[in-house]
């Protein structure tokens, strides 16, 4: 089997190419890094890799560490470039370092759609020839070119043609050749080149350094007296020489291929976008606007009729289990377990379809990074980076994908706070929890719901200052970020998107949270000794009461509510569907006070996230010590956040 | 000491002179393609003032100040 890897500067298509390719539907949006990691998929028997987006193959950022590593030692029988074809002569510095590693090399010209209203041509013919690696031109938006690319994969495959390497100033040429030229170029590892190696030692590249052996010393004082005389030279120090005769080359190669003619802009969306005064009133409009369609309008319509519908399923269940006489425990499972516990979930599917089409659509259109651009400042104060609010708005349909967003921020700290604040913002499935006690307890007090997401920013700001004010190193560090352009989100794209994350809510529904349903049916009704009790008296009510007294002083020191938060670790849907299971969705008020529910809902809304987003903290946190502070330190702040608010409930209501 | 990118306001236009920075940013930055004697042109500030929007090499890139300022223009 052959492979083939997909690589190229962030936010050019790849990925959407990638699922074109393979027919699955990994996570696409338009912001830079939006794949943080490789990906594997097959497309006509061969297998491809799809690798997170770099500019250059330099041995300092992660994204770019591993890509480079995974060409350099799994050797891809065929190097797909992936190139935005509006962005050409940056795309060709990636290009011309591709082209030194030693393996065939396809040039995909993406997002060809967009060049004429760009005002661009481009000679893909004469970009072949200069290059000395095919050209297809495809819009993987769209769908265009897909059948001639597949084609020309097959035909680079068995033909393994290397492309040409870019040819630098006489002055560096001759420095290259002299040093291919000397024995110890022989001892570079297989299937390295020996351009690209000598190259690497013009740069002082620590890993290719390190990969090698300590070079005799007549060789070592050549390099130092070379490296020495580029710098005399070009003014500069060997790694920019290089760059910038790489940049050269890039240039001459797009000027001699592509024509540019100036564009007339008319109204564009981003002078608002990034206005002074009206961008954050904006971002806050357009965050209120996706919450209030989806989950006001949508939500509000939808809810009631289905929670009927469910109902009216469970009562006819046992209507006809009556009649027939079916053992009650067969008929208890199905409609008090069963169809009250996955009901309570699949209520939600409408309102969550609506907010991941809404979220989709943001991702898609370019605007991600406007909003980390507009907010950087702000985010600053409190210790995090522009680039955070990404994973914050993310956030608001599952923290997972949000968590592993965070990936793109380059400072450690910053990144490792805005893994840990991510989850104070409530995911799609915590909306349910609310939405049953809010409907409940507080009926047509719209304002309270506002109230809950501006509750998890303000834990997310009181986390951030306090992170500051305990950090004794106040560095500043690097925010650079590509603006990408704006475009109307493809059709078929946002339907991939919606479709693959309501179907994993509905999944996870028909089977985590069936199976958590059952089997909290079978221990709320039977004790230990396997007769069938009241609750009371049941397997489940002595668990729980076990750690009850813990949220006594919250006001639900009742065992149906620790259990409902221990389900929630499964999966935060859980919550509803044991609450529905154990109380009932109607008689919530049997146990719960307007109090005690407000500061159940702060509790559920703080506390550490289900396991999947445990999982994802770690894995970006990485380490065990720091995700055991993170998760202590949710935990703990939501347990006092929930006590301060029913205290507040309790002495002004 | 000459201008750096920082002190350009919305509009103005440079050419880039040397990057003043440790080695991992002065990689960073020549890499997104702030090589010697390309045109950058600023095209907005953020609502606070910073970070701030720049053209090079014909794309859009967001950027501090604090980034900025290490390059320094002719």
């Amino acid at each position: 089997m052959q492979t083939l890897a997909l690589i190229g500067n962030p936010n050019c298509g790849k990925t959407t190419l990638f699922n074109l390719l393979t027919g699955t539907s990994a996570y696409v949006g338009n912001w830079p890094g939006v794949t943080v990691e490789k990906k594997e998929g097959m497309t006509n028997g061969h297998r491809i890799l799809d690798l997170p987006g770099i500019y250059s193959l330099s041995p300092y950022s992660p994204e770019e560490k591993l890509s480079r590593r995974y060409i350099l030692d799994e050797q891809p029988d065929l190097i797909i470039d992936v190139i935005d074809a509006t962005n050409l002569e940056r795309s060709l510095y990636l290009t011309n370092q591709l082209a030194e590693l030693g393996r065939p090399l396809l040039l995909v010209l993406n997002m060809e759609d967009l060049l004429e209203k760009e005002g661009i041509t481009i000679d893909a013919k004469r970009l072949s020839q200069m290059t000395g690696a095919p050209v297809v031109q495809i819009s993987a938006s769209k769908g265009t070119g897909i059948e001639a690319l597949q084609a020309q994969i097959e035909k680079s495959l068995s033909e393994k043609k290397l492309p040409l390497c870019p040819l630098f100033s006489n002055f560096v040429e001759r420095y290259i050749s002299e040093i291919i030229g000397d024995d110890y170029l022989h001892q570079i590892p297989k299937g390295r080149q020996m351009r690209w190696a000598a190259i690497k030692l013009i740069e002082a590249d620590e890993l290719f350094l390190s990969s090698m052996p300590a070079p005799p010393p007549a060789f070592k004082t050549y390099i130092e007296k070379a490296r020495k005389e580029l710098e005399a030279h070009f003014e500069d120090d060997p790694e920019a020489i290089i760059i910038d005769q790489r940049y050269k080359v890039a240039e001459h190669i797009a000027k001699d291929c592509q024509i540019k003619k100036k564009t007339k802009k008319g109204f564009e969306f981003d002078s608002i976008a990034t206005h002074r005064f009206a961008a954050i009133p904006l971002f806050l409009a357009i965050m209120a606007g996706v919450f209030y369609l989806s989950i006001g309008l949508v939500g509000g319509y939808t809810t009631p009729l289905l929670e009927e519908l469910f109902a009216f399923l469970g009562e006819q269940v046992h209507l006809i289990a009556d009649r027939f006489g079916v053992f009650p425990l067969l008929s208890g499972i199905l409609a008090d377990g069963i169809i009250a516990g996955v009901g309570a979930v699949l209520t939600f599917v409408p309102q969550l379809f609506v907010l991941f089409l809404l979220l989709s659509i943001l991702e898609d259109c370019g605007y991600m990074a406007r909003i980390a651009f507009i907010m950087d400042r702000m985010m600053r104060t409190l210790g995090l980076s522009g680039k955070s609010i990404i994973p914050l708005v993310i956030g608001t349909g599952c923290s997972v994908p949000a968590i592993m967003s965070s990936r793109t921020i380059e400072h450690q700290k910053q990144r490792e706070l805005t893994v840990i604040v991510t989850p104070f913002i409530p995911c799609g499935a915590k909306m349910p929890v609310f939405a049953l006690m809010l409907t409940y307890f507080f009926p047509g007090k719209w304002f309270i719901a506002p109230m809950i997401y501006l509750l998890g920013i303000v834990a997310v700001v009181v986390t951030g200052l306090l992170a500051r004010a305990l950090d004794r190193h106040k560095e500043t560090n690097a925010f650079i970020l590509e603006l990408p352009r704006y475009q109307l989100p493809s059709p078929r794209n946002t339907w991939l998107q919606t479709r693959e994350r309501t179907l994993g809510f509905i999944q996870k529904a028909g089977t985590i949270i069936l199976l958590s349903s059952v089997i909290i049916y079978l221990l709320s009704s039977y004790s230990f000794t396997l007769q069938a009790v009241d609750a009371e008296q049941s397997m489940l009510a002595m668990l729980g009461k076990l750690i009850a007294p813990i949220f006594a002083p919250l006001g639900f020191g009742f065992w149906q509510a620790s259990v409902a938060l221990l389900t929630g670790i499964a999966a935060k849907e859980s919550i509803v569907s044991t609450l529905s299971v154990t109380i009932g969705t109607a008689n919530l008020g049997a146990l719960f006070t307007s109090d005690s529910a407000l500061s159940y809902m702060t509790f559920i809304l703080l506390s550490s996230p289900c396991i999947a987003a445990i999982s994802a903290m770690f894995k970006e946190l990485g380490s065990k010590r720091k995700l055991l502070y993170a998760v202590l330190w949710q935990t703990g702040f939501a347990y006092l956040a929930a006590l301060l608010v029913r205290l507040i409930v309790l002495l002004t209501l | 000491m000459h201008m750096t990118m920082d002190e350009l306001t919305v509009g103005q236009t440079g050419a880039v002179k040397a990057i003043n920075a440790p080695k991992q940013l002065k990689r960073r930055l020549m890499d997104m393609g702030f090589t010697k004697g390309v045109g950058v042109e600023v095209v907005k500030m953020a609502p606070m003032g910073d970070p701030m929007e720049v053209t090079v090499r014909g794309y859009h890139l967001c950027l501090r100040k604090a980034e900025a300022s290490v390059i320094e223009l002719r």
